[in-house]
Parts: C-alpha cells; sequence; structure tokens
C-alpha cells in the first residue's frame, strides 16, 4: 500500500513562525527601547583616552549634571569625525533629537551648514576662560569652547631623532617634502578628519603668509609620498603599527599620554614647524553648541554652562589629552612633555576666519586636485 | 473588476505600495533635497575630482570584465565538456563567492595577496626577508583582483549552461562535413555562447561599476567609485554632488540592466540537452593536460584561496606576527564594544529583513507572472531597482524621509532592517518566481475543479510546492542581508553595528584578528546558506542570479 506523504498545515506553521518573530521582535525592541533623553552628540573617541575608559569618566562628569535637573544624559557616540556630526546634524535638522553637540571645532564653524543647525548662546560661565578662546573658535557664539589642543606633527623616537634627522629640530615644509621624512608621513583626510584640516590649513597658512608660494605645490611633490588615512585613529594605528611610518599629524600633547603610558620618559616627540626661528603649530579649539530647534534649549544652555565647570574641564587632561579652556586649573605633571600654546606661535593668526570661510571649500576641491592620480 | 478580484490586487498591490513608500519617496526626497542645496547639478562634472571618479568607475570595471571573463572562459569550457569526478560539487561550489559579503572578501584578499600575507609570508621564506616583499591587496591590483574573484563564477556558471543547451549533433554535422576544430569553434560554439558572454560580461561590468566595499577598502581614498563618493559626499553634506552622481549611476544601471535583459531574451530558453559531449581527462594530450593543471591551480588560487585563508586571518595577527585567539574573544564579549553585540545584531536584522523579503516576494512573483504585460514589467522593474540605485543613497533617503520624521534616529535599527529587506527582495522574489514557473498549471486547475477556494489553493497547494524556492530565496535574501554593509554603516548608530559594519571598521583600525574571526563567522552563516539552498534546490540556484 502506497503512503502519502503527511501533510502538514502550513497555516500552522505560519502562525508559529509569526509568534516566535513577534516575540523576538518584542523582545530585541524592549531591550533596545529608546525612552525621550536628554541627547548629547559627540565623537567615538570622547574621554576615552585615559585608563578608565569612556564610560566612567563620563559617568563621573555628568552625573552630578543629571543629578540636578533630574534627567538622563545620553551622550551619543558617533562613530566619525567631526564633520560627519555636522551632516547628521543637517539630516535631522527638521526634526532633531540632539540638544547639544560636541566637538566641532574652530575651522569647521566657518562652515556655513554648520552654522545653520546651532543656535548661538552666550554662556554666563564665559567669565571663567579667556577671551582669546572665544575669539579665536567663534565670536558669534554659536559653540562655547570647551578643549584645545595644539596640531604638530609628531615622531616616535624609537624609530628616528634629531641625530638620525637634524632637520626634525627646525623641520619646514621643503624638508618634509624629501622623500625620506614624507615616505614616513602619516596624515588625515582634510575632507573628515579635524587634525587633517588644522594640517592642511597650517601647511597653507605657511606657504600663503610666510613663503607667499602656491601650497598646492608643496602637495604635488609628496603625492605619491605620504599616506593619507581617512581618520586621525586609523593613522594613530598605521603610524603605531608599521615601523616604517615614522611622523604622523597629531597633537602636541601626545609626549605628555606616551610619558603616562610608559611610566617613564615618553618615546614621542613633537616637531612643529620652524620658520622665521619662530616654532608654529595650529591651534584647534573645540567647541560646545546648542543645536537648533533641539528638544530641550533650556536644559541644553544649563548642559553647556556646566561644560565649563571644573567636575568636568578636570577630566579634560588625562582622558581627551587636550587642554582644558579652564587655563586656572592645574595640569598634571606629565604635561611637562607637552608642547604648550606660550612654546609657540599659532598659524591661525595668518588666517583670518574670513579668508577660511569663503575659500575653505575652493581649498578641499584643490586638494582633491593635488591627490587626484 | 468583479468582487472576487479585490484582494487579488490588494494583496498585488501591497508590495508596490511598500516599496514606493520606503525606496521610491526616500531615494526621491535624497534627490531632491540635492537639487535644491543651490549646486548646479551640471557643475559637479565640471569639477576634475567628479571626473576622474567616474572615469576610474568605468575603467575599473572594464577592466574587471576583460579579466573575469578572460579567467571565467575556459573554466565554463572544462565545466561543460571535461567529464570528472565532483563536477557537480565543483559547479555548486561556484555559487559560494555570491554569496559571501564583499568586506569579507576583503579580508580573505588582505591574508591571501597583502603584506604578511599567505604569498608573501613564502616568498620571505624564500627569500629570507624579514619584511614583506609582495602586495597586490591594494590600489587598483587589489579592486581589479577581488572583482575578478566575485565574476569569474559567474561567467563560468553562464557560459557552461549555455554550452551545455548546444545540440551536439550540430558539431557532429560540421565534423562529418569536414569541419576543424577551430573551425567548429568559430562557426558553431562561439555564435552559439556568445550572448551569455555578453551577458555575463554585461553583468559583472554592472556588479563592479557599483561596488562599494572592496574599493573603500582597497582604495584608500585614492581611488573610488561612484558609489563610494557618493558615500563621502553625504559625510561631508555636499548633497548637489550626492544627487548628480546618484543620477548618473541609476542612468548607466538602467541602461546596462535593459542591455542584460535583451540579451537574456535571445537566449534559447528550451534548448535543454543533457547530451552534450564531454571528454575524460585521459583523452587530452600532455600540452593539453598541463594547461588544464595550470588553470586549475590559477582558479583555486584566486577563488578558492581568499576563502581558505579567512582562516589564517581570524587567528593571525601580522602586526605583532604570532597567532592568538584575541579576535575570537572579542566574538563573545558582550557590551558596547564586544563583538557579541554585532554577532546579534546581524543575526536579528538579517533574520527580520529575510521574513519581510519572503512576504513580499511571494506577491511580487505572483504579478511577475501575471497575465497583464503592464503589471508583469511594472512588477519586473520594481524588484530591479534596489540592484540599480546607490543603496548609500536608498539608505540616506530612509533616514531623511522615514527615520528624522518619526523620530527613529537615536534607534534607527527598524530602518536597518528595512534597507536590508530591500537589498535582499531582487533574490527572494527570483527565485520563488523561478519555483513559480516549474509548478504544473494543471495542478492548480485540478483544484480549482475540486472546488477549492483561492485562499485554500494558495496554503494548501501553492505554498507547498513553492516552499522549496520560498526557502532557496528566503536563504539567499539572508545571505544578502547579513553581508549587507553599504546601508548598515550609514544608518546605524555603534550600538546597531552588524558584523559586516564591524569588520570594516576593525580593519580601518588594523584590528586585523578581531576582522578576520568575525569574517570567519560570517563565511561560516553564508556557507551554511549554500549547503541549505543546494540541498532544497537540488543544484539550480544559480538560476536566481
Amino acid at each position: 500500500m502506497t503512503e502519502y506523504p503527511v501533510r502538514r498545515n502550513p497555516v500552522r506553521i505560519i502562525a508559529v513562525v509569526s509568534v516566535v518573530v513577534i516575540f523576538v521582535v518584542a523582545a530585541y525592541a524592549s531591550v533596545t527601547w529608546w525612552r525621550p533623553r536628554f541627547v548629547v552628540y559627540t565623537y567615538s573617541s570622547f574621554l576615552d583616552w585615559g585608563d578608565e575608559g569612556a564610560d566612567v569618566v563620563i559617568q563621573r562628569a555628568f552625573a552630578p549634571f543629571e543629578e540636578k535637573y533630574g534627567v538622563d544624559i545620553d551622550i551619543i557616540l558617533l562613530d566619525v569625525d567631526a564633520n560627519g556630526i555636522i551632516s547628521k546634524l543637517v539630516a535631522e535638522s527638521a526634526n532633531p533629537v540632539a540638544d547639544v553637540v560636541i566637538g566641532i571645532d574652530n575651522i569647521l564653524i566657518l562652515q556655513e551648514a554648520a552654522q545653520n543647525v546651532l543656535e548661538p548662546y552666550i554662556s554666563p560661565n564665559l567669565d571663567l576662560i579667556n577671551d582669546t578662546f572665544i575669539d579665536l573658535l567663534d565670536p558669534n557664539h554659536y559653540l562655547t569652547p570647551f578643549d584645545f589642543g595644539l596640531v604638530s606633527l609628531i615622531y616616535s623616537t624609537t624609530t628616528i631623532n634629531t641625530t638620525t634627522h637634524p632637520q626634525l629640530e627646525n623641520l619646514t615644509f621643503s624638508d618634509l617634502a624629501e622623500t625620506d621624512l614624507a615616505a614616513g608621513l602619516v596624515t588625515e583626510n582634510p575632507h573628515f578628519s579635524s587634525p587633517g584640516l588644522a594640517f592642511l590649513l597650517s601647511q597653507i597658512a605657511v606657504y600663503d603668509g610666510i613663503l607667499n608660494q602656491d601650497w598646492t605645490t608643496w602637495w604635488e611633490t609628496v603625492k605619491a609620498d605620504i599616506d593619507v588615512q581617512e581618520g586621525w585613529s586609523q593613522a594613530w594605528s598605521v603610524w603605531s603599527g608599521d615601523p616604517t611610518k615614522h611622523l604622523l599629524v597629531s597633537y602636541g600633547t601626545d609626549p605628555a599620554y606616551s610619558a603616562n603610558y610608559l611610566g617613564t620618559a615618553p618615546d614621542t616627540a613633537v616637531a612643529p614647524f620652524v620658520y622665521n626661528e619662530e616654532s608654529w603649530a595650529w591651534m584647534q579649539v573645540e567647541g560646545v553648541g546648542l543645536v537648533k530647534n533641539g528638544p530641550n534649549p533650556e536644559l541644553g544652555k544649563a548642559f553647556i554652562d556646566y561644560c565649563l565647570n571644573t567636575t568636568v574641564q578636570m577630566e579634560i587632561p588625562f582622558n581627551q589629552w587636550m587642554f582644558p579652556v579652564r587655563t586656572d586649573l592645574t595640569l598634571p605633571s606629565v604635561y611637562q612633555y607637552a608642547i604648550h600654546p606660550n612654546e609657540v606661535s599659532v598659524l591661525n593668526q595668518l588666517l583670518s576666519s574670513s579668508v577660511i570661510s569663503s575659500n575653505l571649500s575652493n581649498w578641499l576641491d584643490l586638494w582633491d586636485a593635488t591627490r587626484t592620480p | 473588476m468583479n468582487s472576487k478580484a479585490i484582494p487579488k490586487y490588494t494583496a498585488l498591490a501591497f508590495p508596490f505600495l511598500l516599496l514606493v513608500v520606503f525606496l521610491l519617496y526616500p531615494v526621491g526626497t535624497a534627490i531632491l533635497q540635492g537639487m535644491s542645496s543651490g549646486t548646479q547639478l551640471l557643475d559637479v562634472f565640471v569639477e576634475p575630482n567628479t571626473r576622474f571618479i567616474i572615469q576610474f568607475t568605468f575603467s575599473q570595471a572594464f577592466l574587471s570584465t576583460l579579466f573575469a571573463v578572460t579567467l571565467g572562459l575556459p573554466g565554463a569550457f572544462l565545466i561543460a565538456r571535461l567529464r570528472f569526478r565532483g563536477r557537480s560539487i565543483v559547479r555548486a561550489m561556484m555559487i559560494v563567492p555570491f554569496v559571501l559579503p564583499p568586506i569579507v572578501v576583503v579580508v580573505g584578499f588582505l591574508q591571501m595577496f597583502g603584506s604578511n600575507g599567505v604569498i608573501d609570508s613564502i616568498l620571505m621564506w624564500i627569500l629570507g626577508s624579514d619584511s614583506s616583499v609582495f602586495n597586490l591587496a591594494t590600489g587598483i591590483p587589489g579592486i581589479i583582483l577581488a572583482h575578478t574573484f566575485y565574476n569569474v563564477p559567474l561567467v563560468l556558471l553562464m557560459v557552461s549552461a549555455s554550452l551545455e543547451r548546444l545540440n551536439p549533433e550540430l558539431e557532429e554535422t560540421a565534423e562529418i562535413l569536414g569541419a576543424n576544430s577551430f573551425q567548429r569553434l568559430r562557426r558553431i560554439t562561439l555564435p552559439h555562447i556568445m550572448p551569455s558572454v555578453l551577458a555575463s560580461a554585461v553583468l559583472t561590468f554592472m556588479f563592479c561599476f557599483m561596488s562599494f566595499p572592496i574599493v573603500l577598502a582597497f582604495g584608500q581614498g585614492t581611488y573610488m567609485t561612484i558609489e563610494a563618493q557618493i558615500w563621502n559626499a553625504f559625510r561631508i553634506f555636499d548633497y548637489g554632488q550626492a544627487s548628480a552622481l546618484t543620477l548618473v549611476q541609476i542612468v548607466i544601471t538602467l541602461a546596462l540592466a535593459s542591455v542584460y535583459i535583451r540579451l537574456g531574451r535571445d537566449k534559447n530558453e528550451t534548448g535543454r540537452t543533457a547530451s552534450i559531449r564531454t571528454t575524460s581527462f585521459s583523452k587530452y594530450n600532455l600540452k593539453e593536460k598541463v594547461l588544464i593543471v595550470a588553470y586549475l591551480i590559477l582558479v583555486i588560487v584566486v577563488v578558492l584561496g581568499p576563502i581558505v585563508t579567512i582562516v589564517r586571518a581570524s587567528i593571525f595577527d601580522p602586526i605583532a606576527k604570532k597567532y592568538t585567539l584575541e579576535g575570537f574573544a572579542n566574538l563573545f564579549t558582550f557590551g558596547s564594544q564586544g563583538g557579541l553585540n554585532y554577532l546579534v545584531n546581524s543575526v536579528f536584522y538579517a533574520g527580520l529583513a529575510t521574513i519581510f523579503a519572503v512576504v513580499l516576494g511571494i506577491p511580487l512573483a505572483i504579478a511577475m507572472r501575471n497575465r497583464s504585460t503592464a503589471i508583469r514589467n511594472v512588477a519586473s522593474s520594481l524588484i530591479l531597482l534596489p540592484l540599480g540605485i546607490s543603496s548609500i543613497t536608498v539608505a540616506y533617503g530612509l533616514v531623511l524621509a522615514i527615520a528624522v520624521p518619526i523620530g527613529l534616529v537615536t534607534n534607527p535599527w527598524p530602518i536597518i532592517v528595512v534597507a536590508q529587506t530591500i537589498i535582499g527582495l531582487p533574490f527572494s522574489a527570483r527565485a520563488i518566481e523561478i519555483a513559480m514557473s516549474k509548478i504544473d498549471p494543471e495542478i492548480l486547475d485540478q483544484a480549482d475543479s475540486l472546488g477549492a477556494s483561492r485562499i485554500q489553493r494558495l496554503l494548501y497547494v501553492e505554498l507547498p510546492l513553492l516552499a522549496p524556492g520560498i526557502l532557496v530565496g528566503g536563504v539567499f535574501a539572508f545571505a544578502m542581508a547579513i553581508g549587507e554593509m553599504s546601508a548598515t554603516l550609514l544608518i546605524a548608530l555603534p550600538q546597531n553595528y552588524t558584523l559586516a559594519v564591524a569588520i570594516y571598521d576593525y580593519l580601518a583600525v588594523r584590528d586585523f584578528v578581531e576582522a578576520g574571526a568575525a569574517a570567519l563567522v560570517l563565511v561560516m552563516v553564508c556557507i551554511i546558506a549554500f549547503l541549505v539552498m543546494e540541498r532544497v534546490s537540488e543544484g539550480s540556484a544559480g538560476g536566481a542570479l
């Protein structure tokens, strides 16, 4: 006798699948459920360079604010560089969820798009900081200064030093264009990375403001030799992992970081550019800004004021490896290895903000052209 | 229209409506935003950088196609003509690269052809060198080699299928009439396989033209396809450029798609011949044997090598030059930076996307077999759209037009599921449609004459008959969704990262073992998916391409 195959009821199968799916979706949704909170956008490495890690530090720095105002702060670490934060804010401008943004710097704020997504705010706590930072960052108060650093070249003293390469002591861009050094240089794409953009503007400032030469020729010369990574984290990992990469566009505080990490003298040194017997570096000031049409503007303003308190500012040196804008705070002793603003002339003075804002997109196009094979 | 037809048309209209809401409307919004951003679209093409990118997109696609066809053709002849054990296994294995996510292929390539990779390590050992001497996994060679890897199997499968349909009597007649083997090749074989060669070339060109993760990883910001530049344009809020490039891309892919469909029509679909002439390996002379073996080695190195070496990538740290299990340890770490989170996300999003792709794929497949030509055409072009529109633009559109207005941006996982559904839909719908075409219409007529209602017929006759097709379609959609990187990368916040996105992230900061271990997991998932597909469809899964 032939046996017929058992006919499974598809209705039952469909019902079982639906029940399982609904259950799983409900579970995932409830675990990840997002209730409205006070939202801060920042970049992924925010306060993440200390021994304790960002979670602990952020908790310590901002818990008093949460307690005082009875809110939950949701610091959303976006895995992008600062320009990526602006583009996210632009995309969300019709219905913003973020209240405050940390990490837009003194170059990026000059773009119209950045100003369009922020609301100017003059914090009463500005009295606590030096006016130079306000002038340097944003006299229009779209941003309030948060921290600052000197963008410069750093090198690893385990692979090169001033004996093997005496030019490091009086470094100029033409020294750097020699194949020997250029092949060891790692920098960042100025479209996506704020130190990368600061380096491009440093170079333009020197060629335009000091040498009176066409800046693009330098990039043409080093085109085949230098390594342009997308962002600072990528550049750092190439520089630290590849022994043929000696130089990195980074911050003047890196020797302090190195000394703290090693517990001895640092194995990282800074090579600022030297012209007219002066050392030069670009000063980057990062700000905190109020998102235009954000859900909690009053809380946002209170948060900006709070960012200038010692509770937050004292976390910056060890966890952000930048200088706090509260210059009245005592810096950790390893900061003796960092280059300080009084040791260099800032290149920013050679390029006015109006010149930058009217030329930036053109400069970036020209830079693209120098990178086109 | 009678009252009985209303539920039927509602069912058919449902996927159309969803595609309009979740594909056309978002993409339209994104493009319009760019057009109203103040930039003149045509100005974009004057920029030397954009022109270089468009030029490069074409030339790399052309070169990759040339390589893939050159390397694939001999294989097609071998597969069709050479009798050897395990032929069906070899043929089945050729589908594996299609289900492998591009970012996984990048990991495999770095390990096979990159510095400190397998070939490099062997050369370093032979030359007694301490530093890396060989690196093909970067720049133009990396891009073209990876594209070749992806598309050799495509050429091979399509052309060998066509060769097998060549009626052996034609060749025998020619032989009797005194044609030598070259004449037979030129006059009979080549004209017969030409449409399939062209079709596979067009398809290869289209895939390479749209390539994103491979170009992102190997191009290192210098070499970019249009798709990669669209991604950049959104990140630097140059919406005008993004819109212009999206439009260019759509025009070109639609042109390629129409060429492909036209070539497909010429194909002699009915000529199935199992009686193809095959030769055993021993019949060849020594020179031919050497050539065949050399060819096989080349194909194994290029196609199989990168897959196998992912195992090494998962345990060998090229920076510290030591073997480690840290990559796997990371995969089982929970928490904000742990790999387990990414694994759960990957499976959850892809699983949901698969269910949606199947549920929507069934009515779409029914629509593709509708009596009305208009409905048929609309359905077939709708399912082609996700293949031709930049997934970056789709993702950005979804964020702009769906996630922002309803406040999903802080927890955008439903949007990721939508994007992955759209990516998987063409594959599920096509596989289900193929299964439908194999249903004997008489069985359905019998159900009707025995008095089954429409719903009874669907549940108890059609669905059980379609079950294998639905499973194949589902598995295909799952493989596409779990490997999807571009749209997910744009939408996801760090807590929404999937393994594919995490691999890209790990590679960027040179966490090579973490990337390798994650890639190995994806390879395993995709190979299991492939095995399921093979079993269920009895070897005809390639037809869904």
